[in-house]
């Protein structure tokens, strides 16, 4: 089985003419979906559903573009489609054959060599365990580290910077078999920028890793616990330690740990909904019900959880030939989408790429037509390259997004790709899951009907008490029947915890009844022991009550108490008379009106209603050695007395609504995706906000209008709830239009199947699509979505693995947090970019400037990397710690193909504004040294080929003094360290007025990112360092600067923030004009 | 969704280039690419002109007689005579075209230094001692004459082929010049050479003249092409009557005073 998996595995990443992006399968229905697109660039999606017989319906579903193309030639594909297919289908089938739920248990007990009541010997475990590997999911194949190593080396800007370093060596090489006497310069050039590119590439592997480990030590965390019997005692081993042939016992509130053949089973109940997306919990038991391994009560699957019960089994299969691994191994084929922020850097590395190399060619045809020697041409093309290219603006970036990510981590979002921090930033629709996620994911109680009267209670997360009115003794009757009537317990040893954070064990609304009868009774426990029950009959869904017999607490009331709870139209027809104020009244069709309307109501908010009747059985018929026994029912159940109703509901978190208007104000459409019933997502979907308050759905402007629902202009309904059922039958137009007309949509009743349909219809309008998801089906859509969030309580390890980011607190606010730190990045990474190129012109000006003006070479190129890697790292990073100009989240999402990170105005004002004046400023302070030390400007123009020739020791100066080679040499160092100090002088002014793009300075605050200031010292700092304490290291060419030559280039600097406040001024006070238009980046 | 082919990548780049419906080129209309050129000119107009400013008013802070700094001019570099291209001097008696050459050069350097014209330009001067002429910075200096025919054997006028035809080369060093700079201290710098690797033997004897290879005090200070228009460096030659034939001498002469 193993093999064939893997088989599957390679004939998908093999098959070249059907490049398969994505797969899910659920089981349960044996339905495949599967979206193909073809080679031939037509998108094409094509839906195979098959029902359980080989029989396939093929659903064609390919926008309008595609039916142009040739039929024939789309026939043909589909056959070898199917084929292909049907194949796949049956050996899918054939791999979740097992035959163990046929079994008895001595019929297993002797297949695996095992013992129902002794277990495995250790040392027989320990040898299968060998054999078989651990018993954990093998993580999806991840990419070897050389490649993401050799990725990095190759990537961005480093095949620039390769080929200078190759154009290096071969210049070098030139110039060795020439013999000419220095030629070890271009040796070492070649050996600096080799050196950039693979430290650079180091660093960002490194970042990199450093960001998966985060998410690594993360899912190692808990590690998962499960009791095994081995050696014939009960042991807790880790559940990576498990073995087929284990006996293992499970509770009420375990993952299940492998794949498990029951044998003895006690009121167990598993959630699969991991696996197949049922969101009921499923009985298990030790009967072979079902042929199919996956319907046959008695299995429990990996993963999935135990909900109540217990339960014993032997282990059948572990890690990855679980049923629950072999989808994870397939879904793990998905191809991932590239990152919006990947598709901007790609963007800005195209275009600065092209810059460079268009100036370098464009330079280098200007040189040889010059009659440069082709040698020189391709030494200037070298430094062309080095001064376009931002070194240091890569790591930069990653450096920016994994702090930002650092920062999200704290809020509660762990991202595991560096570049979905961004990504949730663009994100402009939201499919968020319902339960856990907008809710608290418990059931509390939300409402009570007593005394004909309807009372809320608190639902919040951390209620102390109930603030409604207590004093009724109707509600003294109620409560003693919530508290008795119920078989929820806390699990011991948890008083210190709030009531609300403590474990329990029963059914979810068990769970609710008893946390809310704590909060207001006090110790539920005490009460129950001083009413000691009787006899019990518990909740099933043939009678939908449950009940109890108590005696009392009151040592003079020697009457039984019955107390039932159930259905509430059950429980009422079991009733004669109801409680109004402590007395029982007759039950007349009034009251039972007025039920019936408190009811509906409570119904129509989505709320799960109980109902609630006592009887005191009268003490001559029932003395106390009566022998109440439940099978044949010798005691009353009807003509009761109706106590009242409780409802309950999972209710929303407390920061959700906020959350969601926030969203709501960014633009983001927030759509819930729920597998709950219509009704309950609707009630939920309004108290969040989803819906909002005056937004009506087209059935409720049915209602109000009183007309049938087709009658109604669909326009009108700018809310929609659609219910999976309705989905199905849906064509993609009909989603696609849903999507567009409404704003507040609600899907209900959905598989996590549709969840990925619903994924790719709003990918279709172009918005950029967070996804949450917890169980292992949500992994396709995790994947399919620009951003996966996997639950990080609730979620499944699989969805963990294919989503880009964990929520750690499941809620959703924190994903509200993590757009606007994502938006957030997005503006800080422009202003770092917008930074970064400026003084790109600055440091190409000079080359350009030397070849055409043949003046001495006014900067290095190892002195440019000094300020590409050097000076400019720290600011341009501190960047990355700037406050928001504005409301970032009042504004639209962006635009993923009209606000790029890089547009033509940011590439315009530094280049052709902010840069030209830096070098402006620059070329001052080169003019100034030369001229103060003998050269005059006039004199240096068309000096270089005498400047440059070694043989010349008396080169004449404007004074007529004489310069020998070395002193001119020196001179130029001089001049390199003086246009570096003066770009470093400039570039703080360039980094102030990048602190902003639209306000002031002065509004956003000069001090407030102290970071900002961290960087200008350090840039200083190190500049300082460079010319005074590496002032006498040859190699570097830094000289000691006379220290006025520092001041040089203020004056620009001063004009460059003053300019740039200008640019902010005109544009502040002429939006929308063409100054707003071609300034503001 | 697939990548565009190059049909429509083309037609693409064509709607870029030159847009009929909204009669735009490469994006603008002519309204709006008038605006930007306007706006550049305008720009680069100030930019340039507050280039031109400051380096004017730097340029108004320098004065024309001598420079701000002389730090990394001095102490001066030397260097020779003949140049052709580079250090390395080879030449074949037997064959006058390899030598003449060098000759050529020689006799063109050495034409500022005639008699007559030294004589007609330039006063003379009292040997050893600095010629320190006071006055006003832009007063026109007068320079000392430097005649020709100190340099003895190697002035080219008895042998107009400076030796190079008898295998008996001169070389002329002459010292940088470097404003106000008063080399050796008050006492003249003198001139020795000797081999820089290799056999001692190969170089055998050396003449120097004037006098034993120094360079007269008289001579300096220097006061700067502007107002010392007509002044020549003093010159060393070097006459190599000896050395090692069908062999690479590396030569080193170097200069000996105070203050180097």
């Amino acid at each position: 089985m193993v093999k064939e998996a893997s088989e599957m595995g390679s004939t998908n990443s093999s098959s070249k003419a059907w490049h398969v992006v994505y797969k899910i399968i659920k089981i349960w229905n044996v339905m495949i979906i599967e979206a193909v697109p073809d080679v031939h660039h037509n998108t094409k999606t094509l839906f195979l559903l098959q029902k359980k017989s080989d029989v396939y319906s093929v659903e064609d579903l390919w926008d309008k573009r595609s039916r142009k193309t040739d039929i024939g030639d789309e026939e043909e594909k589909y056959k070898d489609l199917k084929g292909n297919k049907k194949k796949k289908a049956e050996d899918l089938k054939k791999e979740v054959e097992l035959d163990d739920h046929k079994l008895s248990a001595s019929e297993l007990e002797e297949k695996y060599g095992t013992s129902v009541n002794k277990g495995l010997s250790s040392a027989r475990a320990a040898e299968i365990l060998a054999r078989d590997g651990p018993n954990s999911l093998t993580p999806p194949k991840a990419t070897p580290e050389i490649v993401k190593f050799l990725k990095q080396m190759v990537g961005g800007f480093s095949i620039l910077l390769w080929i200078g370093a190759v154009f290096s060596w071969i210049s070098f090489g030139i110039q060795l078999a020439q013999g000419a006497e220095s030629p070890f310069d271009n040796l070492y050039l070649g050996v600096v920028l080799a050196l950039v590119v693979i430290l650079t590439g180091i660093f960002a592997y490194y970042q990199e890793a450093k960001s998966t480990n985060i998410m690594a030590s993360f899912s190692k965390m808990i590690p998962q616990q499960a009791l095994v019997i081995r050696d014939a005692e009960k042991k807790e081993l880790p559940a990576d330690q498990l073995v087929v042939g284990d006996i293992v016992e499970i509770k009420g509130g375990d993952r299940i740990p492998a794949d498990i053949r029951l044998i003895f089973t006690q009121g167990c109940k598993v959630d699969n909904s991991s696996l197949t997306g049922e969101s009921e919990p499923q009985s298990r038991s030790c009967d072979f019900t079902h042929e199919n391994p996956l319907e046959t009560r008695n299995i429990a699957f990996y993963s999935t959880t135990c909900v109540e019960g217990t339960a014993t089994g032997i282990v059948i299969n572990t890690g990855d030939r679980t049923v629950i691994g072999r989808i994870a191994s397939l879904t793990s084929g998905v191809g991932n989408e590239k990152t919006p922020i990947a598709i901007e850097i790609e963007h800005f590395v195209y275009l600065v790429a092209g810059v460079a190399i268009s100036i370098g060619v464009l330079f280098f045809i200007i040189s040889v037509s010059m009659r440069y020697k082709i040698l020189d041409s391709i030494i200037f093309l070298i430094g062309i390259i080095v001064a376009n290219v931002p070194e240091g603006l890569l790591a930069t970036v990653t450096v920016s997004l994994s702090l930002t990510a650092k920062r999200m981590a704290k809020k509660n979002c762990l991202v595991k790709n560096l570049e979905a921090v961004e990504t949730l930033g663009s994100t402009s629709i939201i499919c968020s899951d319902k339960t856990g996620t907008l809710t608290q994911n418990r059931m509390t109680v939300a409402h009570l009907w007593f005394d004909n009267q309807i009372y809320s209670a608190d639902t919040s997360e951390d209620q102390t008490t109930q603030p409604f009115d207590q004093s009724s003794p109707s509600w003294t009757a109620l409560s003693k029947i919530v508290t008795l009537c119920n078989r929820a317990e806390f699990r011991p040893g948890q008083e210190n915890l709030p009531i609300m954070k403590r474990v329990v064990v029963g059914d979810a609304s068990e769970t609710a009844l008893l946390k809310f009868a704590e909060v207001i009774l006090g110790d539920v426990m005490s009460i129950r022991a001083r009413n000691r029950k009787v006899a019990e009959i518990p909740f099933n869904s043939t009678n939908k009550f449950q009940l109890s017999i108590h005696e009392t607490d009151d040592p003079n009331d020697k009457r039984f108490l019955l107390v039932m709870k159930g259905a509430p139209e059950r429980i009422l027809e079991r009733c004669s008379t109801i409680m109004i104020n402590g007395k029982e009244e007759p039950l007349d069709s009034e009251k039972a009106e007025a039920f019936q309307t408190a009811y509906m109501e409570l119904g129509g908010l989505g709320e799960r209603v109980l109902g609630f009747c006592h009887l005191y059985l009268p003490e001559d018929e029932f003395p106390d050695t009566y022998p109440f026994d439940t099978d044949s029912m010798n005691f009353p159940t009807s003509n009761l007395c109706f106590v009242g109703l409780l409802s309950m509901i999972d209710p929303p978190r407390s920061t959700v609504p906020d959350a969601v208007s926030k969203c709501r104000s960014a633009g983001i459409k927030v759509i819930m995706v729920t597998g709950d019933h219509p009704i309950t997502a609707k009630a939920i979907a309004k108290s969040v906000g989803i819906i909002s308050a005056t937004s009506e759905t087209v059935e409720d402007i049915a209602k109000r209008l009183n007309i049938p629902v087709e009658q109604v202009n669909r326009r009108e309904a700018t809310a929609a709830v659609v219910n999976g059922m309705e989905l199905k039958d849906m064509s993609l137009q009909q989603l696609d239009e849903i999507l567009c007309n409404h704003s507040e949509i609600v899907f209900a009743r959905t598989s996590p199947q549709q969840k990925l349909i619903i994924v790719e219809g709003c990918q279709r309008q172009g918005a950029v699509v967070a996804v949450t998801g917890d169980g292992v089906n949500d992994s396709p859509a995790l994947k399919k979505a620009d951003i996966g969030i996997a639950m990080g309580i609730a979620g499944s390890d699989a969805a963990k693995n294919a989503a880009d980011m964990v929520l750690l607190d499941d809620n959703f606010a924190s994903i509200v947090t993590g757009v606007e730190e994502g938006r957030l990045i997005f503006d800080n990474l422009k202003k770092t970019i917008a930074y970064t190129l400026t003084k790109n012109i600055a440091e190409l000006c000079p080359f350009l400037i030397y070849i055409i003006a043949s003046i001495p070479m006014p900067i290095g190129t190892i002195t440019i990397l000094f300020i590409d890697l050097g000076t400019d790292i720290i600011p341009s990073v501190a960047l990355a710690y700037e406050k928001a100009e504005s409301d970032i989240m009042n504004r639209r999402p962006r635009n993923k193909r009209k606000d790029r990170l890089v547009n033509e105005q940011l590439a315009v004002y530094s280049y052709l504004q902010i840069g030209i004046m830096q070098s402006v400023g620059a070329f001052i302070t080169y003019f100034t040294v030369y001229a103060e030390q003998g050269f005059l400007p006039s004199t240096l123009l068309g000096v270089r080929v005498d400047w440059e020739n070694n043989a010349i020791n008396d080169f004449e100066d404007s004074y007529g003094q004489q310069w020998t080679k070395y002193q001119r040499m020196y001179l130029q160092w001089t001049g390199y360290t003086a246009f570096f100090v003066s770009i470093t002088i400039q570039q703080v002014a360039d980094l102030i007025i990048r602190k902003t793009r639209r306000n002031s300075i002065f509004q956003q605050g000069l001090f407030r990112n102290k970071v900002i200031w961290v960087g200008i010292f350090s840039q200083i700092g190190i500049a300082l360092i460079l010319t005074y304490g590496l002032g006498h290291v040859t190699a570097l060419n830094f000289t000691p600067l006379r220290f006025q030559y520092w001041f040089v280039a203020v004056p620009f600097a001063i004009l460059i923030w003053v300019y740039d406040e200008v640019r902010k001024l005109f544009i502040r006070r002429y939006p929308g004009s063409w100054w707003d238009k071609n300034m503001y980046y | 969704m697939g990548s565009k082919t190059w049909a429509d990548l083309a037609r693409e780049m064509k709607m870029f280039l030159w847009n009929p419906e909204e009669r735009t080129c490469l994006g603008r209309t002519a309204k709006s690419w008038g605006l930007i050129f306007l706006f550049y000119f305008i720009f680069y107009t100030c930019l340039a002109g507050m280039f031109a400013f400051c380096l004017y008013v730097m340029l108004l802070t320098l004065s024309p007689y001598t420079p701000r700094y002389r730090d990394r001019v001095s102490p001066p570099g030397v260097m020779i005579r003949p140049y052709l291209n580079g250090f390395t001097i080879a030449f074949n008696v037997s064959q006058p075209g390899t030598w003449q050459p060098y000759v050529d050069s020689m006799h063109h350097f050495l034409a500022a230094y005639d008699d007559k014209v030294q004589e007609e330009k330039n006063i003379e001067c009292i040997s050893g001692r600095y010629f320190i002429q006071g006055g006003n910075e832009s007063e026109e200096k007068k320079a000392c004459q430097f005649k020709r025919s100190l340099l003895q054997n190697c002035s080219g006028i008895e042998d107009p082929t400076f030796g190079y035809s008898k295998g008996q080369p001169c070389i002329l060093l002459k010292m940088n010049r470097i404003i106000g700079y008063r080399p050796g201290a008050g006492v003249p710098v003198s001139v020795d050479c000797k081999v820089q690797k290799g056999n001692e033997s190969n170089l055998r004897s050396v003449d120097f003249y004037p006098g034993n290879g120094t360079f007269d005090l008289m001579y300096y200070p220097y006061y700067g092409k502007l107002t010392h228009v007509n002044y020549t460096s003093p010159l060393v030659a070097m006459h190599f009557t000896d050395v090692k034939k069908n062999y690479m001498v590396p030569i080193q002469c170097s200069l000996n005073g105070k203050g180097f």
